[in-house]
Formats: structure tokens, sequence, C-alpha cells
């Protein structure tokens, strides 16, 4: 036992060094009034600065804003994601090479990402605007009511390979009996996939969706590079709003408890995910 | 487990998070200058040695101060200039960590405008007057008065004008004599000149409408036009007047029939290339910009010589302007001195300005070395009006926020998401708020 304790001893240390303490330290923050334009040590509030998030519209406005672009992006991600990698599964020829090349978005750093559509989308030097005038289309990817979509389309680009590279090896690793007794049986593609592909895939489902989704959430560099919340705060993501807060705005006691609420709630979906997962498995 | 053990645990545990929060509350807020070794005294002696690090905005002003580092060193040889430049974006962190540490990272900054304030009242900054006053010949009062309002907080001086960033009217001298218009000299005439040189293939300005700061900056020299200010002589919010209404309402107008399609997020690069493809006849935008615009080897190409600067119409505009600001908790704050000091200094002004730099000093726009530049001087007479009749987007602390809150506002109104009375309304409350 002290020996199994011992081994894990180097883990929890780091594990203390690297996450415990600056979420300790940003936990004891969320209650102070501290600025970062303070000197000294700043003064303990209690509660103050949740009730303050708690009552700020603004903030549950960002998070509304969030939500619809995490749904629409992971959204989008999975069934396109899930198109590819069962069009990949098939392939028989250059396998390395396609999935080295639909790889490629992801290892960009996503401010590049952001700054090359910012440009690639604008109206007057931009590519794509420019190829769907050729075609009669008209469309301000950064208006009212379309700059969240533009965003969560950026993310779609960017983010639809990781999908596909998990659904691929969730896909790979399922059991060929039970397709092959399906087949002789004389089901036919969809009722495979629906029936046994999409069920076995689950589990993988599950994680690539929980996976992408707390990725979505942290957006922050595609509204910066290009919208910067805007047009008025259509854009303006959570995590935008408490960079705001905190940095631009220098409330960092006050951005501290909205990080600590958005930690609270996303807590509270991956624990729901992983509950109902083990219980469909144990059913 | 037995319940000593466990109790031994929970007390470890327990001391554990106190070490952690007792750490925590140290940490915060624990910055702050290390023992400051500054003479206060203006004329810095010449045998002075030490390593000045500054943190510069990437702008061609600072390529400017960059070239010049090696003729202050002919007279201040034993100190090394050491200039590190950012992104507007990247800087503000930087130095406020700077600013709190014990090891500062920089010696000398520049602060923008709206973080004077601030920085002044955090005690971030080392008070000036005194060295300033004691500075043989240096002759503050030549800055543009403007400029140096801005770099005084509470009657305190905590900076020395860098550059200035007053905007004005730029515009293609050739698609207005085309058109067969004059320079506007009101909002009206401005919101007319821009829709009658908009054609098919051509904005008649190109503007930024971007939310935030972009779009106040810009809108504010429309609300100046109409008559209007931010602040009213005792400091408070006047942004809910029917002169901003006037103002925001042209500005729509204006954005709606002459600005290029789809610009509703452009901020400063966007315009820039607009108007220097041809694009676009017209843009409200930093005065320096005209250099840029009219560079034979710049984005102009052909067009370059064909652009002007005039004042705003009604001849009021937004100033920002970068100074040189002295941590309290500088490392070399006498060879800090020494060079911001030194790059201001008239004779050294005089060169700044004659290389493409932003005029900071009245005499500058005086000297015939300057005024018979590559730059004209005409444009020169244009920066000297517009320096002297214009007004800081923010006053007090918090301006930042306040900048942001109303140009969130600006955005809706423009967007359409929300009616101009609204959006005024609103920007009024969100300015009071920030004011505390």
């Amino acid at each position: 036992m002290r020996f199994k304790y011992g081994m894990l001893a180097p883990l929890v240390a780091v594990f203390i060094a690297v996450v415990g303490f600056p979420l300790l330290y940003a936990l004891y923050l969320s209650f102070t009034d501290y600025k970062l334009t303070d000197r000294g040590a700043p003064d303990l509030v209690g509660f103050e600065n949740y009730l303050s998030t708690f009552t700020n519209p603004a903030f549950w406005e960002a998070f509304g804003v969030t939500a619809v672009y995490v749904v629409v992006a992971v959204g989008l991600e999975l069934v396109i994601g899930l198109a590819v990698a069962l069009s990949l599964q098939k392939q028989k020829w250059a396998r390395d090479v396609t999935r080295s090349m639909l790889l490629a978005p992801m290892f960009i750093t996503p401010i590049a990402v952001g700054l090359t559509f910012r440009f690639l989308l604008n109206d007057q030097i931009g590519a794509i605007p420019e190829l769907l005038r050729g075609i009669g289309i008209n469309y301000d990817f950064f208006g009212p009511g379309r700059a969240l979509f533009t965003l969560a389309f950026i993310d779609v680009w960017q983010w639809t390979p990781f999908m596909v590279l998990l659904l691929l090896a969730g896909l790979e690793s399922i059991p060929k009996q039970p397709l092959e007794a399906a087949r002789v049986d004389g089901g036919s593609p969809w009722y495979i996939f629906r029936r046994i592909v999409l069920p076995l895939l689950a589990p993988v489902l599950v994680v690539a969706i929980l996976l992408r989704a707390l990725d979505a959430l942290k957006v922050f560099e595609y509204v910066y590079a290009t919208t910067r919340g805007g047009p008025g705060t259509e854009t303006q993501t959570i995590q935008y709003f408490t960079y705001q807060t905190g940095i631009q705005f220098f409330r960092l006691g006050e951005a501290s408890s909205m990080a600590f609420v958005v930690l609270a709630v996303v807590l509270t979906v991956i624990v729901i995910a992983f509950r109902r997962l083990e219980r469909n498995k144990s059913a | 487990m037995s319940l000593r053990k466990k109790s031994g645990r929970f007390a470890a545990g327990v001391a554990l998070a106190g070490a952690i929060a007792l750490t925590a509350t140290a940490c915060a807020g624990s910055g702050g200058p290390a023992e400051v070794t500054s003479s206060g005294l203006g004329d810095i002696p010449k045998d002075t040695s030490g390593t000045v690090r500054i943190l510069m905005e990437n702008v061609p002003d600072t390529d400017i101060v960059k070239d010049l580092v090696s003729e202050f060193n002919t007279v201040y040889p034993d100190i090394t200039v050491d200039i590190e430049s950012l992104t507007f974006d990247q800087m503000r962190d930087k130095l406020v960590s700077s600013f709190q540490s014990p090891d500062p990272a920089y010696d000398l900054i520049v602060a923008d405008n709206p973080w004077m304030v601030d920085f002044a009242q955090a005690g971030f900054l080392e008070p000036l007057d005194e060295r300033i006053d004691s500075t043989t010949d240096y002759d503050a009062d030549d800055f543009f008065t403007p400029l140096t309002d801005i770099t005084t907080v509470d009657d305190v001086r905590y900076g020395v004008p860098f550059y200035n960033y007053a905007l004005g009217y730029l515009y293609n001298t050739a698609d207005y004599e085309a058109a067969g218009l004059q320079v506007p000299t009101t909002l009206d005439e401005l919101v007319s000149d821009v829709t009658t040189l908009k054609t098919a293939d051509r904005a008649g300005i190109a503007m930024q409408p971007q939310r935030g700061y972009k779009i106040f900056e810009e809108w504010a020299n429309w609300l100046f036009a109409a008559g209007g200010s931010i602040y009213d002589d005792e400091g408070n919010i006047t942004l809910d007047t029917p002169e901003a209404k006037a103002a925001l309402e042209a500005y729509i107008d204006a954005y709606q029939n002459a600005a290029p399609a789809n610009s509703l997020n452009w901020a400063f690069d966007e315009a820039f290339r607009s108007v220097s493809s041809g694009e676009a006849a017209s843009m409200i935008s930093y005065n320096w910009n005209l250099p840029a615009l009219n560079d034979p080897a710049g984005a102009s190409g052909d067009l370059a010589g064909q652009f002007k600067l005039a004042p705003m119409p009604g001849g009021k505009q937004v100033l920002g302007a970068w100074s040189w600001a002295i941590p309290s908790n500088s490392g070399a704050p006498d060879a800090a001195w020494a060079f911001a000091s030194w790059i201001t200094s008239k004779a050294v002004d005089v060169e700044r300005v004659s290389a493409g730099g932003a005029a900071i000093r009245e005499s500058t726009l005086e000297d015939p070395a300057v005024l018979d530049d590559g730059f004209g001087a005409d444009y020169y007479e244009a920066v000297k009006q517009i320096l002297s009749d214009a007004a800081p987007l923010s006053q007090g602390a918090g301006g930042e926020e306040m900048i942001q809150a109303v140009g969130t506002e600006l955005n809706e109104a423009v967007a359409g998401t929300k009616s101009v009375d609204d959006a005024l309304r609103d920007a009024q409350s969100a300015a009071e708020k920030t004011q505390g």
C-alpha cells in the first residue's frame, strides 16, 4: 500500500502544483475585490462577485451565445465527421495520404485560423465572397444574425478532422461479426448503420462530443481575431466576456467568479454525461 | 483506518489548504516597486550607465525611435537601450505584469491614452514634474497642450508625449476633383460628399464600425462635427444628446449609402487597404497615415501622392497619444529619463518628425527642416490645426471599459439591432456606470 502511494506521490505533487494551486488561487480571488491595478492584498468580499455574476444579464447572454455556438459547431462536426469517417473506413488506397491531409487544419494555431478567415471572408478582398458573387450570392459573413454561425463554421473547418480521427478509431474498433451477421440476414446498409454501428459507436460518440464541446466552449481566438464580440454582443462568448472583465477592465476577482460559475456548469454536464454512459453500459 | 490517522490526515489537509490560501493571499497584489533608486532629477550625467528596457508598440514611430538609438549612444555611451516591440493587443497585459513585479521587465514604457489615468492612480508610474522642470532647455510648454493634458493626472505629470494619433479626414484628391467637390467643412457636407463619391466600383468612405474601440474612435469625430462632446466641463458623460443623435444618424446614413458593402466589422487594416487600393475615396484615420498613403513604395502604388489630410468638418477631432513614462519599479529610472528626455528634446524631435514620426511639439512643425521635407508643408499645417483642437476619447479611470461599452452600443445601432435612441441611452448609462 505504502509503495503504491509512494509511486503516486510525484503525480500528486505535480497535480497540486500545476492544477491545484492555480485553481485554489483563482477560487480565492473570486472571493476578493482584486483588481489588476491594486497594490497590496485585496479585501475579501464573500459571495459578492458570485452574486454580481449570477445577476448580470450580460454574463448569461454570453453564456447563451456560447451554448448556441457549441451546439451548432459540434453538431455539424459530428454529422460531417461521421460521414467522412465512414467514407475513410472504406477507402482502399492512399489512406495515409488522405488522413494526414485531412488532419492538417488541426495543427494550425486557432488565432492564425481566425485571422486567415477574417480576410478570406472580408467582403472586399476576401476570396470566398468573391467566389459567391460569381454565382450571384451576396452574403455578409460577419453581419447581424450571421456572425456567430460564421465563427461556428470556422470551428467546423478546423476541428472536424479531430472528430473524424476519434470516430474513425471507434469505427475500426467495432467487431466485424455483428456486421457480417446482419449482412447475411439481409439488413440494409442504413439498417446496419442505425441498429448496429451507431449503438456500438455510442461510447466513442459521447466522448468525442464531450471533448469537442469542452474545447468549443473555450472559444476565444476566433472572436478576438474577427468580430471582437460584435455585431453588438452577438458573438460575445463567455470566454471573451471573462477576458474583457478580468484583463481589459482589470476586475480579476469578478472574472474569477465567472470562471468558476462556468466550471461548475461544465463539471455538472460532464458528470451527468458520464453517469448516463455508465448507466447505459451496465444496462 | 484509525481515528487518529484520519484526524492526522484531516489536519494535514487543513494545513495544506491553509498554506495555499496564505500563499494566495500573499500573491495577490504582492507586487509593487522594488526600492526606487531614482534621483528624480532632470539633467542626467553623461557618464550614467545602465540598461533601459523599453516596451513599445509595433508601429512606424517605434522603428524611427530604434534608428535614433545609436545617436543617443553618442551622448550617453554607457546606457544600453533595449527595445522590445509588440502589437497593441499584447502590450497592456505585459506592462501590468511588469508593474506588479518586484523584478520588473521594463524600465521605460510608452502608455496609451486610455491607460494613463488607471496606471497613474494605481501608483505604477513615477511622477515626472521635478524631472521635467529641472531638465535644462527641455521647454515642456512647447508640447501641444491636448497631449500634455493626457499625461497629467490629478495635476501631476506622469509622462511626456511620444507621438500623437489624432484623427483627421484623409481623402483622394483625384476622386474629389473628378467629382467637382471641395473638402467638407460641415457634417452634412461630409455625408453628402461621401455619398456623391460612391460609384459602382468605389466606396465614398471606408468606415471602421467594428464593435468597441474602433467605432467609438471614429464616431466621436462625427459627434464633435455635430457640435457634441463626450464629456461636459465637469467631466460628466454627454452621449445621450440631440447632437449625438444627429451624429449617429449621419454616421449610419454614410455607412449605408457610402461605405463598402458588408463592412460592419471593419477595423483599421481593412479601411486602409480599401483607400490605398483606390476602392474607397476617403477615410477618417490617424493623421500620420498620410505619409504611408503617399509613399510610392507603399500600398498605394500608382495612387501615391494623390492623398491629402484635412481637419474634420467643424475643426475638432479625436485625439489619442502615446506617452513616455517611467514605471515606479523601474530598475534604471535615471537612464530611462535620460533617453525619454533626449528623444523628446526639441532637436531630436525635429529629426524624428522629419523621418515620418508623428508630431508632439509645436516648434517642430514650424522648423524649416521639417516643412521642407517630402511630406509637405500643407500636411504639417493640417496636423497643427488638428492638434490645436482635439479631445481625447476618455478622461477618467476605467477609460478602456467606457470605450468598449459605448462602442458596443454604437455598433448595435449601425447593425440595426438597436434604435439610435436606445443605443445612445444605453451608451450613456453604460459609460456612467464605468465612472462609478
